[in-house]
């Protein structure tokens, strides 16, 4: 059997801020990102997500753990061979600005990269950048164009793009189109689908939109205080969440379709711990409504409770009575229902 | 939009927003804003969505009267009506709108740090404001915008209060200009995507802070978003604006029971949880093909016809007028499509 593109296990992180404090940012996290999958990567913010991107590419150094890229241990690499296998794992961000110089014209920075990892030579290094914008949607004139002449949804294409350069097997998504109106995100999402198809791109895909990520991955995993709390298949991490920070995180978002009879969405209160001053026991426990003494003083393993594909990290978790995500189409209206076959009709027309 | 008052629960009779014909451009290329109408009562929360580059930010701006000098705009009413009387808002200069600004009106940025200034504590970026429009001393605007700070749930307020911006989270932030908007108790608060940046948790935080702030102080609210989720659980109306123009408008129930224009159709169909739940079809997302035109590159009717796949000829030469949909009862709907509603132009 090939091994999974990423394997992170026990993977742990903290910062010294000054004098003696340690803030402990990401503690003991493992997961798995099959070839040609797609891993969500969901939790509040500071919760560790963007860390646990950058560990897993080693942009970050670890403190403790393994993390291997194609069975390979990054750890172990030097700094060489490190660079040399960079170039199979890309990383995308929400900000495409910052991750594109703006003196430089959008082909010579497609370029870079080719001519870095010598993929091509020549005039095929042209031709390879043509194809690139192609592959992104954009047309070959673009490549004289600077960063700035872009906006939002084609500068996004144009990250993408310059992380395809290298023809990685692995991006690491980091909340890539949480700043895009929903129609380029559509586009951008369809974008990311395709590659994935055609190519066998995996991708880390992180991103605190879960409507976003329910659409994307394959599987999901939720962040809480530096820990994955739950993790399996996305279909029943929303139809049976386990956790009870997944069930906050699920009846916290927004719903499409409110209005009288709908579940209200209902507010996490309180704050996650502080990083430097973790609790003994369950870092959730604080604001659990199902704690009990035990959580309070033993932490929970990340597997404490086990079932077909799925883990979490919660000593109730099989006790927790059933509660699905609110399917938020079911209070969508017929007129609302019929126009909007109407559009999906006259556009397949309009294809035809 | 007609003169006549949106129907409202709250007390709408005067609007504290009311805005007819504003046109905004920029050089010689066509009108970034045609020719908006725009009403926001007392304590009446207006969304304004709409695709990036549709002029959301201009309507907020001009509103404002923050537009750069470049900006030629026009319009036939501006007006700020709130209990101290009503202004003019085009009329004013801007020593005058200075005056206003953060005092009868304010405005929240998506971004924070582009309006906090970096080298103040933000303590005395919320009391600044008090000791300059209100003639507050030093003492009573320290104990005014520390109860701010508490009311927009900022955590230990006296130890926040002498933090600068960077050392504080982006939802800690984001509070904090929501507390400098508001401790001058405006009757006008723009908040333009306040919330895109922000993660479920902090995002209902502060909806329903703006939610409550309204209610206790009967602000009148622009809300500018582009999720349509958050409009759906914030607005009382919603105006969805495409290239400049507001293409349909009404109550958040009509807009989420009955929408009619085909761009808000388009909206609706480009979102990731329609599709996960199959209405859409084939596991796909639908995005809006094509994007919103340049401004030097307007088409002639119906800024939306060369997208929309219910086009026909007339679209492209004309104009369509917003207007109540055939058969609504004239209560605040409008729609500015020569094709709604469409299952019956469809037939
Ligand atoms: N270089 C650093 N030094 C000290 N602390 C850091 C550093 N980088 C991150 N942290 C801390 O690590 C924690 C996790 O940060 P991270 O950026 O991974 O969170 P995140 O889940 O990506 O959040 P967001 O949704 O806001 O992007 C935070 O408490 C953050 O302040
Ligand atoms: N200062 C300016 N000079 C010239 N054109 C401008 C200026 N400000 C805005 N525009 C143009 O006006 C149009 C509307 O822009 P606006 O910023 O209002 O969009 P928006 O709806 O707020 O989009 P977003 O969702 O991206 O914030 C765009 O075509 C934009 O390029
Ligand atoms: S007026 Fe015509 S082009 Fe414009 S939205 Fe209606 S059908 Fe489409
Ligand atoms: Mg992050
Ligand atoms: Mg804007």
């Amino acid at each position: 059997m090939t091994p999974p593109i990423l394997e992170l296990s026990g993977l742990t992180k903290s910062y010294t801020a000054g004098g003696a404090a340690v803030a402990h940012v990401v503690g003991g996290v493992s997961l798995k990102v099959g070839r040609g999958e797609t891993y969500g990567l969901v939790g509040e913010s500071g919760s560790g997500k963007s860390t646990i991107g950058r560990l897993s590419l080693r942009l970050v150094e670890a403190d403790a753990g393994t993390i291997r890229f194609g069975g390979i241990d990054l750890r172990a690499l030097s700094g060489r061979e490190l660079k040399r296998l960079r170039r199979r794992m890309q990383i995308i961000f929400q900000d495409p600005f910052s991750s594109l110089d703006p003196r430089v014209r959008i082909g010579t920075a497609l370029a870079e990269p080719i001519r870095l990892h010598r993929l091509r030579r020549g005039a095929e290094v042209d031709q390879r950048v043509e194809e690139l914008l192609a592959t992104v949607g954009l047309s070959p004139a673009h490549r004289h164009r600077y960063p700035h002449e872009f906006s939002g949804g084609p500068r996004q294409r144009i990250a993408i793009a310059r992380a395809l350069a290298v023809e990685p097997e692995l991006i690491v998504c980091d909340e890539a189109v949480s700043a895009l109106d929903v129609s380029i995100q559509a586009q951008i999402l369809n974008l990311l689908e395709d590659l994935q198809r055609d190519l066998g791109v995996s991708y880390l895909f992180i991103s605190h939109d879960l409507g976003v990520v329910r659409h994307m991955a394959a599987r999901i995993g939720v962040l809480y205080a530096g820990r994955l709390v739950e993790e399996g298949p996305a279909e029943t991490i929303f139809a049976d969440p386990r956790h009870p920070y997944t069930r906050m995180l699920l009846a916290a978002a927004p719903r499409l379709f409110a209005g009288p009879g709908a579940a209200p969405r209902t507010e996490i209160a309180g704050a996650p711990p502080s990083p430097f001053d973790l609790p003994p026991g369950c870092a959730f426990a604080s604001r659990c409504p199902f704690a009990e003494a035990r959580c309070r003083t033993e932490a929970p393993g990340p597997d404490s409770y086990r079932d077909a594909g799925r883990r979490a990290a919660c000593w109730r978790s099989a006790e927790l009575p059933p509660q699905a995500a609110e399917e938020s189409t079911a209070r969508m209206s017929p007129a609302f229902r019929r126009r909007l076959d109407l559009l999906h009709t006259a556009r397949r027309e309009a294809l035809a | 939009m007609s003169e006549t008052p949106p129907a409202q629960d709250a007390d709408t009779s005067a609007p504290v927003l009311s805005i007819r014909d504003l046109t905004v451009r920029f050089g010689q290329a066509a009108p970034v804003l045609d020719g908006i109408d725009l009403d926001i009562g007392r304590g009446e929360l207006l969304c304004v969505v709409g695709e990036s580059g549709s002029g959301k930010s201009v309507t907020a701006l001009a509103a404002m009267g923050l537009l750069p000098p470049a900006a030629q705009i026009s319009a036939t009413r501006m007006m700020l009506g709130d209990k101290a009387g009503d202004v003019d808002l085009a009329g004013l200069g801007e020593r005058q709108l200075e005056r206003l600004r953060g005092n009868r009106m304010a405005m929240v940025f998506q971004e924070p740090m582009t309006s906090l200034n970096p080298v103040m504590t933000i303590g005395r970026q919320i009391a600044e404001p008090l000791i300059r429009h209100h003639g507050l001393d030093a003492g009573e605007a320290r104990t005014r915008a520390l109860e701010m700070l508490r009311q927009v749930h900022v955590p230990a307020p006296e130890q926040r209060y002498a933090q600068y911006p960077h050392q504080l989270s982006g939802g800690l932030r984001q509070r904090v200009m929501i507390a400098m908007a508001l401790v001058c108790r405006p009757a006008l608060l723009i908040a333009d995507e306040p919330t895109t940046a922000l993660d479920v948790t902090i995002q209902s935080q502060i909806l329903r802070l703006i939610d409550e702030l309204r209610a206790e102080l009967d602000t009148a609210v622009m809300f500018i978003t582009h999720d349509l989720a958050v409009v759906s659980e914030i607005a009382d109306r919603v105006a969805v604006i495409y290239a400049g123009r507001i293409v349909e408008e009404g109550r958040r129930a009509q807009i989420f029971e009955d929408p009619q224009h085909p761009y808000t159709l388009s909206l609706f169909a480009s979102m990731p949880r329609l599709v996960a739940e199959d209405v859409s079809g084939g596991g796909r997302l639908a995005p809006i093909g094509g994007q919103v035109p340049a401004p030097g590159n307007m088409p002639a009717g119906c800024r939306f016809a060369p997208r929309c796949p219910f086009a026909v000829t007339r679209c492209m030469a004309e104009v369509p007028p917003l207007a109540a949909p055939a058969g609504s009862a004239g209560d605040g709907h409008r729609v500015a499509c020569w094709r709604a509603p469409l299952e019956e132009t469809l037939g």
